[in-house]
Order: C-alpha cells, then structure tokens, then sequence
C-alpha cells in the first residue's frame, strides 16, 4: 500500500506550509476580539483550528506515502457514502442561518459536502481514465457522468449551500474538460444548463439581492451591501503595507464572518497589498505545480486526480479572493487553508496530501 | 495504445488551457487589489474611520449679553451634563439605580435612556458639581460627564421680554436671545472616540476632544440703570392706574437705540414657564393699537409738508364736523370755537385734524403714511415684529377713513412705530428704526446690527414747528402734568377707544403720551402706554405725570444739565444729600423747600437726581435713590450720582 517513490513537490508542499501558518496567525488575530466576547479567551478559535491543523498534517503526510491507485477502488464505495451522507444531513444535520450542513462527529462539525467534493472527482478521473476515448461519447460516456453529477449538486443545493455545490460542480467539470471530453458537447450542454443555474440563482430572494448587492453595494449599505462595504472598507484601508498585525478595526464587529468567509479583508488590512498579493503568489504557486504534477503524473488517473484535486482548492481561493474583493457576487466559500473552519482544512490537507502522493510517482 | 496516445496529447494541451485561466485569474485578482489598497486608499480608510468615530457634542459657550455700559444682563457659565452611551453600559438596572440616586432623577426614565439602541444619550443636564464629583466617583462603565453651560442673570429681570430666555439645550426660545441666536450661539466642540459596529468604545482606540468656538456677545441699547427706572414706573403707574398693561418704551432719537423696554404685568427670566404667556410679549413690536390723539402730531407734520395747512391756519371749532353724513364730534361736546394752528393742537381738537385728514386723503395722506413707515414692518432687530395696518386707497377707502386716521383711528401701529415718528420730530426729519442691539462683539471684532440706515422723512421746517407746537401742548394745553421742570418737556396726550367686535367700546381706552425732552436739543423720546385703564380716560391726565417722572429721572443719566426756569422764580441750588440717611436727606430738601420722592425702601442716600449744587426752582422734585432694590451692591453708580 506504501510507495517508495521519488521526492513531493517540494513548492506545493512550501506553499501549503505558508498558508497554513499565515491562516493560523490570522484566524487568531481576527478571532481574538470575538473569542474574548464570546468565551472569554482570546485562543478559543485559533486553538480548534491548530488541532485540526495538526490532525490535517497528520493525514496529509499518511496520504503522500499511500500509493494513490488505492483511490481507484475506493471510487465507487466512495460515492455511495458520500450520497448516503449527503442525504443524512438533511435529516440529522445541523446548521445555522437557515441551512443545515453539518453532522456532529467527536465534537467537531462534519461538512458531507466538502467530502463528497473528493468523493466526485475521484470518481471522475476514474471513470475517464476507464473509459478513455469512449468518453467522447455521448450517452454512454458524458451523460451517465453528468447524471450522477446533477444528483450530488441537487442533494447539496437542498442544505442549501450554494458555494460548495458550485466548486462541486466546477472542479468536476474541470476534471471533464481535462479528461478530453468532447468540447462541442460540453459547450451545448451548458448552453441547456444555463436556465437552471440562472433559475437556482434568482429562486430564494436573499440569494438574488447578494449577486445584486456586489454590483453597487452602497445602493443598500446597512442591508445586502452591508458585507461588502465592510469588506472594501477593511482592503482598501490597509494601503500598501497594512495597519500591522492585529490593527485591524473592522473585526470589531464591522466585518460579519470576519475569521471565516471574509478573512481575506482582514488580512489584507493588517497585512496590506504585501500581504494580500503573497496569498496570491502563494495560491497561484500550488495551482501550477498541481497542473505540473497532472502533466506528468504516471497515468491518466493520476493526471485526472491531479487537476481536480488542484481544481477544487484554485476555484475556492479564486471565489473567496473574488467575492471578498467585491469582484464576484457574494458566496459562501472558505479560503483554503486560511479561513476557520474544519471540514475546509482537512479535506484541502488530504487533498494535497494526494497529490503530492501522485507528485512522488510521476517523472521527473 | 494509439487512442490512448492521441487522448494524452489532448489532456495535456487542456492542462496547459487550464494553466493559463489559472495565471489570468491571479492576475486579475492582483490588479484587483492595487486597485483597492494603493489607488483607492484614502478613500477607503477616511470611510471606514467616518464610520468608527462617534463624536458628543459639547456646547461652545454662549455669548453674554451687556447693556450699553457693559452691565452682564445674561451669561452662560459653566455647567456640566451627564450623558450615557448604551452600548458601553454594563449593568443597566444597576447603572439606572445610581444615576436615578444621585441626580435626583426618576429610575424608570433612566433606565430606559440606558435601553435606548441609540449612540448616545443625555441623562442630566445642567449638573451641579456635588453631582458631577459623584457621578466620576461611581465609575460606571458608559456614563460620562461632558461640559455644557447654563444661563444665569446676575442682575435679576432686567427688561425680560426684550432678553427673551433659552432652553434646555440653551437654545434661544424668545426675544433677543432667539433673534440673534446664531450669533449667540458658539461652535460646538466634540469628545471623540472610536467604536466597533455596536457602540461599544474600541479598547486602544483613537480618543480626542475638538474644542468649539464660543459665541459672540451683544452689547444692548439698552441701558440697565434707565431700565430699571422705566419698570419701576409702568408697574407703579399701572398699578395705579388698574390698567391690564402698561408700557414704557425710551429711545435716543438720533440713532433709534431703544435705552429702556419696561412693560407691566411682567415675568421672572429664570422662572420663565411659570408666567402666563402675555406677561413675556414684548408688545412694543409684536402687537399693534389705535394711537388716538398721539398720532395728531404726525397728521400736522404732514398736512405742513404738504402745504394743506401752514403754522398760521386757524379752526373755528364747533364741536363736530360733518364727513359724508357722518358726524365725527369733538371730545369737548361745546366746542373750541375759534383757535389757531398750536391751539387745535393744545386742546386735540378733533374736528380740524379729521379736517387735515380729509383734505389730505388718499393722494397725499397715503404715500406719507407709507413714507413715515406705517403699515410696515420697520425691521427691528427683534422676532415677531408685526406691520400694523392703513388701508390702501387701491381697496375703495371712503373720505371718512382718513378722517378717522387724522385723529389717530382707524388704523394700528406697533408702539415703536409711533415712538419712531416721535423720534423723527424730535431729530429734525430724519427717521431712525429703533432697535435693541448696539454692537455684536466677537473674537475678530464688533459690528453693529443690520438695521435700515436712518432717512429723512419730512423737512427741518416742519419739525421746527412741530416741536414748538408740542412744546405749547405742555406750557398751554392738556399736557401740563408732564413737564419736568428745567428739562422743557414737548409731547402729546392720546386716548383712543378700544375696538371690541368691530365697535369702539365706550368704557375700554388706551390712554398714551408720546414726547421728547428738552425740545430744542432732544435727548431722550418716550412713549407711555396705559392698556384698559380704571376711572379717569384721559392721557393728559394718567400718562402725562408718568413722562415727568421719568424725565426728571432720566436725563441725569443721559448728562444733561436742568436748565434753571428761564420764566420762572429765582433758582436755588439743590443741597447735596448723597450719603445721608434718608431721614436726614429728606429734612434737608423739605428746608429748601423741594419736594421728595423716594426711590426704594433702603435707609441710605445712593444717589439724587437732579445732582447736588444743580440749579432748581422752590418747590420742584427732587428724587433720592436709597440703597436697596434697585441697584446691586457690586456695582458702580453711573456718574450723575457721584458716588
């Protein structure tokens, strides 16, 4: 079951090391105002998040030695019991704000969803790497993908939660568009599905006043624009080199979800344009040494594994960083490896702990 | 493997597309941020400092008011106020129990300041400083205590409805304190501080106090001592009198400066709220009457402008005349018979100034009404100043309206607007708004107040005329009861009836004397006011002695000299009694034959009027000034006294 291969990605794992280390630093700097209020310790946020760190390194080191074709029989056992799961969150699962999302496992709250985004494009490279150039196909190659596709995003959109099934979506589709699926069919059917997503979009009204809000959030500032203000007001007023750690003044209640979805605002006012463009260099690093790695993974799997593993987590930053900038509608999505938050951490840390797997078996 | 081969050449050129989205994305996301954190900076940071910085407000200091010899009438000293801000209030039932202790206040209202979702809140204002050491002793989180002023009178009620009061948030309410408000009114400063998005203060976060500006003062016309004369005398001759309302107003009739406002039933400044609201109009501006015999003057300066009458028409007075099928009758039913000019005017013969009225009508009598500043505001610096009313000849005015309007009815005017035609006589044709302020003093300075520049409204000639002729009015006429010896009192009597349902009422008048002193150089003019008074109508005989006492207490403090009687006795020199008791002072002036009038019930002699060594005539009025109620003990007498 153990590999003795080559080396890791030395930079993958670099990067992922420095944004681990940058989020610890800042979820405690943005958390501690509201641990003090809530718990009465400045640490209580930070110190969840170290043990999950630790937990996430843990299994990231177990899974860079494991040799990645174990997955492949894994799929679709895999995907059953992330349906299965899905399923029981809408039942038992806990949530707030009107979703539920979460089960309770050993005192830590359990996202299906970020699972089941493993779970898919793990399922994809296999079935591509399987089928190969029959899987410019249509019915018996594209089709059946995208049915088990559209299942998995309805089960998510009905918690809801409409970021995660994105990324779902999204880096599964990337994994499709790698695998060299034909573009004719992929283009016509998201032509056909755009109706769909335009109809997800404007169904609930909360979620159509946030894509509306982006677009001029001071058209609303104490309603739907209320979250963005606060976030361009944390980014811009950080200048060049920022207020300086823990300076920041819109965690003091101004910035809603300060030391999880809009962690990025507060770094960039502590840390200025500095700190924000390093994020960025530091994200943009591990996307493309995860596409090196897919270019010269040891076979197609691999390759396949790779793009949607480095998919998964490039979309999300790339969303975060988005929304937080007031570029993209406003979404719920975690920023990988930064954001508070358990079920994010350790399914990007097992992510990159499978990719730098394939990385070792690659050639060089 | 030769699909397999061709599907790892299409994989990897999707990568390298892949790759590509990924480098664009980053550097979209880049630009991004150079766009918000170095293009937009400031403007980012002075947003979201504008939304932390919560700032309370605190009072510049208000302005004092002066009277024209720089007495303090109203000033602002230093108070402090207790303000909470909710957010920052620990335990509310608690905070609430010792507030409501130790600031006397009810624990329900406190409390539910405290529970109010506002950025902050008064609780006390106008602290005393046992109360404010005790509210910094308690140390409760969220309550703090700010500077504030309050207003203070240090020489009582001096002219109430002229200063007008403030309130609560030392905010002009009435008079001259709401009229020249935002000059009185300072610059607030600020307590600054930083807060999160609740309210609650930011720990390290930025404090400061921005000091405000304080207001500018007003220096009054008004001038405290004559004040003090002018109330003493409405309340005494509208007490006597049982009028409902007296009013005394003075002037200088060279600039229109208003030196005092006296009016009866009056009002406490401090206590303001607990008088009926008539008692706080100042009736000299915001309420009009029917002049009556007063307004002759005006009608006879006019008809000699015009050329319908000169200083040698004669009357002959039957005791009526007839105007269009009306008869307007002669308050003396027998009649004047035959009189000359001065003569209509010693004995107000109705009849010939009806006549005046008539003959100047519409075309002549209208444009000088409007000329002298009747029917219109005159824009004294002074809210709720009314314009009074003369029909316009453009309505149809019928020949008897101007009749009516020549002996002074059938139209209303403010009392300033009546004293200002006084004071035109009185100053050779030219015309002065009167007003109440003197000069605006600030840090950069003073200016005076924005009041019409003075104009001429009639010829020197007919003033010269005039004033003999109201000179004549005391020497020979009805008004023989206001001259003050040595001072050559000129004026005229009024009583007119008041209008009630549309009708003149035969048993409510309002009984007046307008005059000036000394007629060939005037120093001082006066009108005297009497609403709805008791028994005896008629002005010559209730208002006239008011304007006597007056002059002979004023014009010492205006510097004039009484002349010795040119036609009368042989003078003597009035003792010097300042300092005496007042036992003493009165048995000096009795040997000299003068009679005494005192002034406040005190033991001892402050100050005399006419001075000591003045030359007098046997058997004139000599006023002693003792040393209680009237002026306060820190204070130095004006010169005439010679303390």
């Amino acid at each position: 079951m153990f590999t003795r291969g080559g080396k890791p990605d030395i930079l993958v794992f670099a990067a992922v090391i420095a944004l681990l280390a940058i989020g610890l630093i800042m979820v405690f700097s943005a958390s501690s105002v509201m641990g003090i209020s809530d718990y009465g310790d400045p640490y209580h946020y930070v110190q969840r998040q170290s043990i999950l760190a630790v937990v996430g390194l843990v299994a990231l080191f177990v899974l860079m030695r494991v040799d990645y074709h174990i997955f492949k029989s894994l799929a679709l056992p895999g995907l059953v019991i992330s349906f299965v799961l899905l399923v029981a969150v809408l039942f038992v699962g806990q949530g707030a704000g009107g979703a539920t999302r979460w089960v309770r496992v050993g005192g830590f709250n359990l996202q299906p969803s970020e699972l089941s985004k493993l779970a898919m494009i793990n399922y994809a490279a296999v079935y591509i790497s399987t089928k190969r150039e029959r899987v410019r196909r249509f019915f018996s190659g594209l089709l059946p993908l995208l049915v088990i596709l559209g299942i998995k995003f309805g089960l998510i959109m009905l918690e809801p939660d409409f970021g995660t099934g994105a990324a779902l979506v999204f880096s599964t589709m990337v994994v499709i568009f790698a695998g060299g699926v034909h573009l004719g069919q992929l283009f016509a059917l998201s032509a056909a599905a755009l109706p769909v997503v335009y109809q997800l979009m404007i169904k609930e009204e909360y979620r159509l006043r946030r894509l509306l809000a982006f677009r001029d959030p001071w058209a609303d500032p104490t309603g739907a624009g209320w979250s963005i203000i606060q976030s361009l007001l944390a980014i811009g007023s950080g200048g060049l080199f920022g207020l300086g750690l823990g300076r920041s003044r819109q965690k003091f209640s101004y910035l809603p979800e300060h030391h999880t979805d809009f962690i990025f605002a507060i770094l960039c006012e502590e840390l200025g344009f500095v700190g924000g463009a390093l994020v960025i260099l530091l994200f943009f690093v591990l996307a493309w040494r995860g596409l090196r790695i897919a270019l010269q993974a040891k076979d197609l799997y691999g390759s396949l594994l790779a793009v949607g593993i480095t998919s998964i987590i490039a979309f999300q930053a790339l969303i975060n960083i988005g929304v937080v900038t007031g570029s993209l509608p406003v979404t719920g999505i975690p920023l990988p490896f930064i954001s508070h938050g358990g079920s994010s951490l350790l399914t990007s840390l097992a992510g990159v702990g499978v990719l730098l797997s394939i990385s070792r078996q690659g050639k060089n | 493997m030769r699909i397999g081969r061709i599907s790892k050449v299409l994989v990897q050129q999707r990568i390298m597309l892949l790759l590509l989205f990924v480098t664009t994305a980053a550097v979209l996301l880049v630009g991004r941020l150079v766009y918000l954190q170095i293009a937009r900076n400031q403007f980012f940071q002075a947003k979201a400092i504008e939304q932390r910085i919560q700032r309370i407000p605190v009072e510049g200091r208000r302005g004092t008011i002066y009277d024209r010899n720089g007495i303090p009438l109203a000033v602002s000293v230093s108070a402090t106020s207790v303000y909470a801000v909710p957010a920052q209030v620990e335990n509310k039932e608690h905070t609430a129990r010792v507030l409501s202790e130790i600031l006397d206040l009810d624990y329900e209202t406190v409390l539910a300041r405290l529970n109010r979702r506002s950025a902050s809140e008064w609780i006390k204002k106008k602290v005393s400083l046992e109360e404010t050491q005790a509210v910094v002793q308690a140390n409760l989180p969220g309550i703090g205590v700010v500077d504030s002023s309050e207003r203070v009178y240090p020489y009582g009620s001096v002219a109430p409805q002229v200063l007008g009061f403030v309130g609560i948030d030392n905010q002009g309410l009435e008079g001259l304190e709401l009229y020249y408000d935002d000059v009185l009114r300072g610059k607030p400063g600020q307590t600054v501080f930083e807060r999160d998005a609740v309210g609650r203060r930011i720990e390290d976060g930025v404090e400061g106090y921005l000091p405000g500006a304080p207001g500018s003062d007003l220096v009054l016309t008004i001038d405290y001592y004559i004040q003090q004369v002018a109330q003493r005398e409405v309340e005494r001759a509208t007490r006597e009198t049982g009028s409902r309302l007296g009013l005394i107003v003075i002037a200088d009739p060279k600039t229109g400066e208003i030196l005092a406002n006296a009016i009866y039933p009056t009002f406490d400044i401090e206590t303001f709220a607990d008088y009926p609201v008539q008692n706080r109009r100042n009736v000299a501006v915001t309420d009009t009457y029917e002049p009556g015999s007063t307004f002759k003057a005006v009608t006879a300066a006019i008809a000699l402008e015009e050329g319908v009458a000169t200083v040698n028409t004669g009357f002959f007075d039957p005791g009526y005349i007839r105007v269009s099928g009306w008869t307007i009758r002669c308050w003396n039913r027998g009649g004047h018979g035959p009189q000359s000019f001065f003569e209509t005017l010693q004995n107000s013969c109705n009849p010939f100034y009806a006549k005046l009225g008539m003959e100047l009508g519409s075309e002549k009598f209208y444009p000088n009404l409007i000329k002298w500043n009747f029917g219109s505001k005159m824009g004294v610096d002074f809210p709720g100043e009314v314009p009074g009313t003369v029909r316009s000849p453009d309505t149809g005015v019928p020949l008897v309206t101007w009749a009516n309007i020549g002996f002074g009815q059938g139209l209303t005017m403010t009392p300033l607007q009546l004293l200002a035609a006084f004071g035109a006589i009185a100053n050779n044709g030219i015309y002065s708004v009167p007003h109440y302020v003197k000069e605006i003093v600030s840090e950069d300075g003073s200016r005076g107040p924005e009041i019409p520049p003075p104009r001429r409204v009639v010829s020197e000639e007919t003033t010269d005329i005039l004033r003999e002729a109201l000179r004549s009015v005391i020497t020979r006429g009805s008004a023989k009861r206001a001259e003050a010896p040595g001072y050559f009192v000129a004026g005229k009597t009024g009583t007119a009836q008041v209008v009630e349902n549309g009708r003149y009422s035969h048993s409510k008048t309002v009984t007046s004397f307008a005059g000036f002193a000394p007629v060939h150089d005037p120093q001082m003019v006066a009108l005297i006011v009497l609403w709805e008074p008791q028994g005896a109508f008629y002005g010559g005989i209730i208002a006239a002695p008011v304007f006597s006492r007056l002059t002979q207490q004023v014009m010492p403090f205006l510097g004039v000299d009484r002349k010795a009687m040119a036609e009368g006795g042989p003078w003597i020199r009035v003792p010097d009694v300042v300092g005496m008791t007042v036992e003493e002072g009165i048995r000096s002036l009795e040997e000299g034959n003068f009679e005494v009038e005192q002034i406040g019930d005190g033991t001892r002699i402050i100050g005399q009027a006419p001075e000591a060594n003045a030359r007098s005539e046997r058997g004139a009025q000599v006023f002693i000034f003792t040393d209680t109620d009237y002026l306060p003990a820190s204070t130095e007498l004006p010169e005439p006294f010679g303390v």
